[in-house]
């Protein structure tokens, strides 16, 4: 059958050209089953002490000499896209900023990093290529940095956000809630309808504790104030996030914000709708809501990394549960939106230099749940290792909290 | 519930549930003419990453809705070899087929994670810019949404009133019959992919440049096979595609819209609904015996040598 030669012609043309056309758009051989591992080596490092006379620096370096190999190979795995305007940029921006600041290291970075089995590997192939710090930034890599740090007790083993603690093993974070707090005080005083949205993927510790900190935050101004929450149940689910957008703004809401992977679809469908909004993870986010954007927050730890890698280089490292506010530069409040009157901006900012002061701290008691039940005694203060394990919302959100 | 609420969901339900009903759509023709598609899931993800990225690089978002298409005209066209030439099995090379759509998207839409792009611009209804923008705001439609209905009854002119749809129908009852009548089996299985995938490309082009304005991975969140469902919902019928489309995206509107009304149940039951009522329309209906499936749908045609 002639038919038949002909169409399988056709079929493998097709594939070919589709497999082509999806090769054109990427600058790099990727797979996606394996772990991208993308090397970026630093500039040649200067050169103190010549070992010979001949200047080095007029040949272009063909073999490293010994006395010039990088004094600390750092591996850095996220658990997504290292470009998606989020939680994934902000890391990996934190932890390129070493490299600016010290110029001898090297970094080894691997993304789209999400499962355990995949983590393992993956630090296993940057402590065989020679790295001697490892910065794990994603939830799941906290057990299989965990174990592997005991395999490799010579590699320093950085998690972001976790709790567990081991000779060599540490984590370090930003402390969102006191910048949800500021960020709260920016919609309290911006909404005209008092109810604030919240788009969240997941009823998790970490994300009450931010919700209940925004909510704070604004009944702080105005006592009035309601944030009315809505789950998507997926960290990058952008169809259902758009669904819940709209749905919380056809509820009255007029000031949106998220706690989900990429703020991208969040953002501009409440741009689209003309609600306000404020963005979280990466500050890259505002390109998203131009007319809208509020304000927003963003981890900024590259002074914080550098710190540590320094303490690496020197031998000075020594296992700390590593919590950094925004008063110590580890999170930064983005610059305000075109449509922030200069009061709004001035009282925000004094919330936010109370905040960096000590003046304020958030969940100092007594605080009530949604329910009256005083969850926070007079007196006491909710301490990080709680405010991960929170399944309780203050009162003035709407919403189920598990 | 005011009245911004329950007009809001009924916009939400127009915008979700679009794509999913140009998906259903595509995967009616696949299954009129005997063909279960599993891979649409993987179509999708291909054809709004292609689509995203085109639109990225060129910013031309009808430029980005074209490839989107084209995409899933061509990722069928694999599906079509294998089942259709290389007769393998139809639900194997549909996974298969979805698998690879899972990866290949991946590496396509990788550069532009994170990009802003045009969107498909929503258009003025006359009548409508004298209310409030919030109001005006729900119901300013890309042209993909005001095309959908009229897509679906197009649909159903060609299965149902053509010569080429009734070849269609007669291959997915008995392509042998339809062999001796003397239409090509094969030939109407590849056009009926193709024109199929062209659909679904057009369901995942709305959704990552017209609704979401965003790619991520795996962004259809399990869309193909509400698909599937759907074609069976609506008993393999276009036009009653269109209701199963908007019954299933209601129902997420409406789950939404529960959830932040401050009712006390459990999100994640919340979230299981329009699943839940999936199942159940599947329950129900599966008893009947009349508009049933396709006589050869998922049979493998020997051919005649």
């Amino acid at each position: 059958m002639k038919s038949k030669i002909f169409y399988t012609f056709l079929a493998v043309l097709m594939v070919a050209a589709l497999l082509l056309s999806a090769c054109g758009t990427t600058d790099e051989e990727q797979t996606t089953e394996e772990p991208v591992v993308e090397v970026s080596e630093t500039d040649a490092p200067v050169v103190e002490e010549p070992v010979t006379e001949e200047p080095a620096a007029e040949e272009p370096a063909t073999e490293e000499p010994a006395t010039d190999g990088p004094c600390l190979i750092i591996g850095a795995l996220y658990g997504g896209p290292i470009n998606d305007a989020g939680y994934n940029q902000a890391m990996h921006d934190s932890v390129m900023a070493i490299q600016e600041n010290i110029d001898c290291v090297e970094i080894i970075e691997a993304e789209n990093v999400p499962e355990e089995a995949g983590a393992t590997s993956t630090m296993e192939n940057m402590i065989q290529q020679g790295a001697g710090m490892i910065f794990a930034t994603a939830f799941n890599h906290q057990y299989p940095a965990l174990t592997l740090s005991q395999q490799y007790p010579d590699v320093i083993f950085e998690h972001a956000g976790g709790w567990e603690m081991s000779g060599n093993f540490a984590n370090f974070f930003g402390e969102p809630p006191d910048t949800w707090y500021v960020m709260g005080v920016a919609a309290g005083l911006m909404t005209e309808t008092n109810k604030l949205g919240f788009v969240a993927a997941f009823p998790l510790g970490w994300t009450n504790t931010f919700i209940n900190a925004y909510t704070l935050g604004a009944q702080s101004v105005n006592p009035d104030v309601e944030t009315i929450v809505a789950f998507t149940f997926g960290w990058g689910d952008s169809a259902q996030e758009a669904d819940a957008t709209n749905s919380l703004i056809n509820q009255g809401v007029d000031v949106i914000t998220m706690h989900v992977d990429s703020p991208a679809t969040v953002l501009s469908t409440a741009e689209s709708r003309g609600a306000y909004s404020i963005g979280f993870q990466s500050l890259a986010a505002q390109e998203f809501a131009p007319e809208y954007w509020i304000s927003g927050i963003g981890f900024t730890l590259g002074d914080t990394l550098t710190w540590l890698a320094s303490n690496v280089i020197d031998d000075s490292w020594e296992p700390i549960f590593l919590r950094c506010g925004i008063a110590d530069g580890c999170m930064a409040m983005g610059p305000f939106g075109p449509n922030v009157p200069q009061d709004v901006q001035d009282q925000v900012l004094e919330a936010l230099a109370a905040i960096e002061s000590g003046d304020t701290v958030v969940f100092t008691g007594p605080v009530v749940d949604q329910d009256g039940n005083i969850v926070v005694a007079e007196g006491e203060v909710l301490t990080p290792d709680l405010m991960s394990s929170v399944d309780w919302f203050v009162q003035g959100v709407t919403g189920s909290p598990q | 519930m005011t009245l911004l609420s329950i007009l809001g969901m009924i916009s939400s339900a127009i915008f979700s549930g679009t794509s999913l009903l140009y998906t259903t759509l595509g995967e009616t023709i696949h299954q009129r003419s005997g063909i279960v598609n599993l891979g649409l899931e993987g179509v999708m993800l291909i054809s709004a990453s292609s689509g995203f990225a085109v639109t990225a690089i060129t910013g031309n978002p009808y430029l980005g809705v074209f490839i989107a298409m084209m995409a899933g005209g061509i990722m069928n066209m694999i599906l079509g070899f294998l089942v259709v030439t290389r007769r393998a099995n139809q639900l194997a090379s549909g996974l298969a087929l979805m698998f690879f759509g899972f990866g290949l998207s991946a590496i396509i839409g990788k550069p532009y994670v994170g990009t802003r792009i045009n969107a498909l611009p929503r258009l003025n209804l006359p009548g409508l810019s004298s209310l409030p923008r919030l109001y005006s705001s729900l119901f300013k439609f890309d042209f993909l949404i005001i095309l959908v209905i009229p897509a679906a009854f197009f649909v159903w002119w060609l299965l149902f009133r053509t010569r080429w749809g009734l070849g269609l129908r007669a291959v997915g009852e008995s392509a042998d019959t339809a062999f001796a009548s003397g239409r090509s089996p094969f030939l109407i299985r590849y056009q009926a992919l193709f024109l199929g995938g062209m659909l679904t490309g057009l369901g995942a082009a709305h959704l990552s440049i017209a609704y979401t304005i965003n790619w991520t991975e795996y962004m259809t969140g399990g869309r193909g096979f509400i698909a599937v469902a759907l074609v069976i919902f609506s008993k393999w019928h276009p036009l009653r595609a269109i209701l199963g489309a908007l019954l299933f995206s209601g129902a997420v509107a409406f789950q939404l819209l529960l959830q932040s009304s401050g009712v006390q149940i459990s999100p994640f039951l919340l979230d299981t609904i329009p699943y839940i009522l999936t199942l159940l329309v599947l329950i129900v209906w599966g008893g009947a015996r009349r508009h049933a499936a396709p006589a050869s749908l998922g049979r493998i045609y020997q051919g005649v040598e």
